[in-house]
């Protein structure tokens, strides 16, 4: 019997990953995407599920891996959204051209230009048209079920693509409903082991997928791929007709459902969640006796121009609701694609395209009324008035800034969580570099949380581009001879230093732009809910390094990203800590000396202890952080022009025990657990004072 | 809605309290909501060491004439400047 829950999409997600016995997830963490990989890293600690879980250093890096595993062979699925989905795009695109069948799912999200975590399928659009199949959801079961059945429609030996499942963040992704679990044999039965055609095994044969096309070809295999995309409309039908044969449901014809469309003489046309608020309005528009029913668009790629044309036979006028704006063309995504399905048609329908909900700007019911009342209109005066529509909402904004009289670089309170330790950081940071300060932030807790308390300039940077926004800023200035007068200092998370940031960083670095990077180190990705980093100690425990039956915790050691950046031979590196306010201060001020002097980049990685993500009271977070000094657990060093240098050295370092006691991410430690982190302190502290013994690093001049 | 005034200021440009925010206005963020304890300064004791002033990680403490001054409108009753006096002339309590 099939078990019955409550929860929300993204668990259903990562319920149908686990019945699909995928073999290979690859993962990075974008808020709404992401508690699907961490409910992955549940099942596989607890023994649930037997699968590689393969945490990236960015979603580049991410479909890089889950192309890779599917390559090999095996079932894979990764996850993201927006600004990540964006990053990972050029991958994105390879992975049809290699025919891995591999399954992504889209919490989406909307793309910046203007950021937002709400929801529109701007993240989508770029990804629409490069050879994947595209289903939209609209309910936490059909989010559990479409990843089953995608799979089988992607390892179908007559497509072999890539799928994308798209479910509506928030709205879906993290809200509730009632979910059926099938059984694991009945999904075993439906969805047999993957069988790869061709996988990259030199042991079984020499097959490896090419990349490069001589120039006539590509026009063939463009046509060859449209038809593999068309075929794969019947197969997604028969997977849902066979789907419903197993389990008892399914989801119009696959391809697209209908919502009381018999004699009609308009539809409104839908995608995702916002089904459901337009089926009500069906219903209100119907009892007063408007003809006019409801489509919602489940495939997206393939398009399904076939179902459209049969029911445009049918009708006089199409509403289509867009949660896309092709830019520059006056419309939406899906009102383009309407409107050149239906072209070819004698006497085809009228169009009015409605742009709405973008943002996660929420479309009631009373809009979908509005929507269709226009859509009547139309029918009834045989013309439309506008083709395109925006449906509007007023903005109330929420006041919570109290005016002070004086001008400062940071001002007081912020929406950070209480005795957070970034904030001191920032705070000192600032008030040392003073007013004529730009600060490049990449996205994190900081931008989200302290930049609207800043008084001077804060430019949210790309995730991975931080140094790259700052190399351009230091050049500019450096052109108007400014470069002296004005600070380019990064405030950059461990995520955004150590991961996602380092190319760009380690870029800047070589070049030798004066341009100062702060890292504050909260050893994890805080802002989207805890998840491990490069930076995460050894056994912590986050969302995406649970303590389970099998897992114990984070398995490796954290890069030493301060050595790495000397490395380069920059001027200065440093690390700090908020337990010691005074080197911290002078830390800063010397590496804003070094820069404005032009002698390159100045790097401090400054450890900022999370309450919310470290599971210790508010009230000792400074305690934390002295304790990480005074056990060796956080090095205060220095290296000036290759000279390196202990800060404070303690006679005797004190057991890390007495760090690790304080903080509930280490809570499920075993006392080999403990000593193999002891073991791991000791050698980097020896390291340093043999680092620092050599008198000079031997690679700088 | 063109031609109307934008709610914040530019139209189409996400002003302070936004993520894309930073510089232009002046004025701290009311948070006083958030506390369950304040800090209770006891002058007598208090050696104007200012260390509760530098870890106040919301700046609602700064440094005054008897000692560190709170402006109760940006504490979120976080505890650091009570557990971090070397006096312990800052007790929480509950308002
Ligand atoms: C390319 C890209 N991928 C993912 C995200 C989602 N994201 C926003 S903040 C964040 C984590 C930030 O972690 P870190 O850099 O360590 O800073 P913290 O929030 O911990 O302070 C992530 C993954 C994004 N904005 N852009």
């Amino acid at each position: 019997m099939p078990e019955v829950d409550v929860m929300p999409g993204n668990k259903a997600v990562a319920y149908g990953v686990k019945l699909s016995r995928v073999k290979g997830i690859a993962l990075f963490p974008i808020t709404p995407q992401t508690t699907i990989v961490e409910y992955l890293a549940d099942f596989i600690a607890n023994g649930e599920l037997e699968a590689e879980y393969i945490h990236a250093e960015g979603e580049h890096t991410a479909m890089a891996v889950a192309i890779g595993l599917s390559l090999s062979g095996v079932r894979a699925f990764t996850a993201t959204n927006s600004q990540g989905l964006a990053y990972m795009h050029e991958c994105v695109a390879q992975a049809p051209a290699y025919r891995t069948p591999l399954l992504m799912a889209i919490a989406n999200r909307t793309l910046g230009w203007f950021w937002s975590i709400q929801p529109d399928y701007s993240d989508v659009m770029p990804e629409l048209n490069l050879g994947w199949m595209i289903q939209f959801v609209e309910s936490n079961q059909e989010c559990l079920d479409t990843v089953i059945q995608l799979y089988k429609i992607a390892e179908d030996r007559r497509v072999l693509l890539p799928a994308m499942l798209c479910l509506d963040g928030f709205y879906l992704s993290y809200s509730n409903e009632r979910v059926e679990i099938p059984d694991q044999e009945d999904v075993d039965d439906f969805l047999p082991p993957y069988e790869p055609k061709h996988a990259v095994d030199p042991t079984v044969s020499d097959f490896a997928p090419g990349a490069g096309l001589p120039p006539p070809l590509h026009t063939t295999y463009r046509r060859i791929y449209e038809e593999i995309l068309n075929d794969a409309k019947e197969v997604i039908k028969e997977v849902n007709e066979d789907f419903g044969k197993h389990f008892g449901r399914t989801y119009g014809n696959g391809l697209i459902e209908e919502y009381r469309c018999e004699d009609v003489d308009a539809i409104l046309v839908t995608m995702g969640s916002m089904t459901t608020a337009a089926r009500r309005a069906i219903d209100e528009l119907q009892a007063d006796g408007h003809r006019i029913g409801l489509v919602r668009v489940k495939t997206m790629r393939p398009f399904p121009s076939e179902e459209f044309r049969r029911l445009a036979e049918d009708v006089e006028a199409i509403g289509v609701v867009d949660r896309m704006v092709l830019h520059g063309t006056g419309g939406g995504g899906l009102g383009a694609d309407m409107k050149s399905a239906l072209y070819s048609m004698e006497d085809r329908p009228l169009i009015i395209n409605f742009i709405a909900g973008m943002g996660g700007d929420d479309i009631s019911t009373m809009d979908f009324r509005k929507m269709g009342e226009r859509v009547l209109k139309a029918v009834e005066r045989g013309r439309v008035e506008r083709e395109v529509e925006y449906i509007e909402h007023p903005f109330k904004p929420a006041g919570r800034l109290v005016p002070l009289k004086e001008k400062r670089v940071i001002y007081p309170g912020s929406g950070g969580c209480t005795g957070c330790g970034a904030s001191i950081i920032l705070r000192h940071v600032l008030d040392v570099l003073g007013p004529s300060t730009v600060v490049v932030d990449p996205p994190n807790c900081a931008g989200v949380n302290y930049s609207s308390v800043v008084g001077v300039p804060w430019i949210l940077a790309n995730y991975a581009a931080t140094a790259g926004y700052q190399t351009g800023l230091y050049r500019g200035y450096k052109l108007k001879g400014k470069a002296d007068k004005i600070h380019v200092v990064s405030f950059a998370g461990d995520g955004g230093t150590v991961d996602i940031g380092l190319q760009a960083l380690s870029g800047a670095a070589e070049r030798g732009e004066s341009i100062i990077w702060i890292c504050y180190d909260n050893e994890a990705y805080m802002n989207t809910g805890i998840q491990r980093s490069g930076s995460t100690p050894l056994y912590a425990r986050t969302t995406t390094t649970p303590a389970g039956r099998l897992w114990r915790g984070k398995r490796e050691r954290p890069k030493n990203v301060p050595l790495i950046m000397a490395a380069h031979g920059i001027p200065y590196v440093a690390t700090a800590s908020i337990a010691f306010i005074p080197d911290l201060r002078r830390k800063v001020k010397r590496a804003a000396e070094i820069t404005s002097a032009g002698k390159g980049l100045a790097y401090i990685h400054i450890q900022a202890p999370c309450p919310t993500g470290w599971y210790y009271p508010p009230e000792k977070t400074v305690e934390v952080a002295r304790l990480a000094v005074l056990t060796g657990a956080w090095p205060l060093i220095e290296i000036e022009e290759g000279r390196v240098k202990l800060n404070i050295k303690p006679k005797k370092l004190r057991p890390i025990k007495e760090y690790l006691r304080l903080q509930g991410r280490f809570r499920h430690l075993t006392d080999e657990q403990i000593e193999e982190i002891q073991q791991w302190v000791n050698e980097s502290w020896e390291s340093w004072l043999k680092l620092e013994e050599m008198g000079k690093l031997p690679w700088y001049r | 809605m063109s031609g109307e005034k934008h709610p914040l200021g530019i139209k189409g440009l996400v002003g302070r309290g936004g993520l894309l925010s930073g510089g232009g206005g002046v004025g701290g963020m009311y948070v006083g909501d958030w506390r369950v304890f304040t800090p209770k300064i006891d002058y007598e004791k208090c050696t104007k060491c200012w260390l509760c002033v530098a870890y106040c990680p919301e700046a609602a403490l700064s440094k005054g004439e008897e000692g560190p001054q709170l402006d109760p409108r940006f504490c979120k009753g976080c505890g650091v400047c009570a557990n971090e006096c070397p006096v312990k002339a800052i007790e929480m309590v509950r308002e």
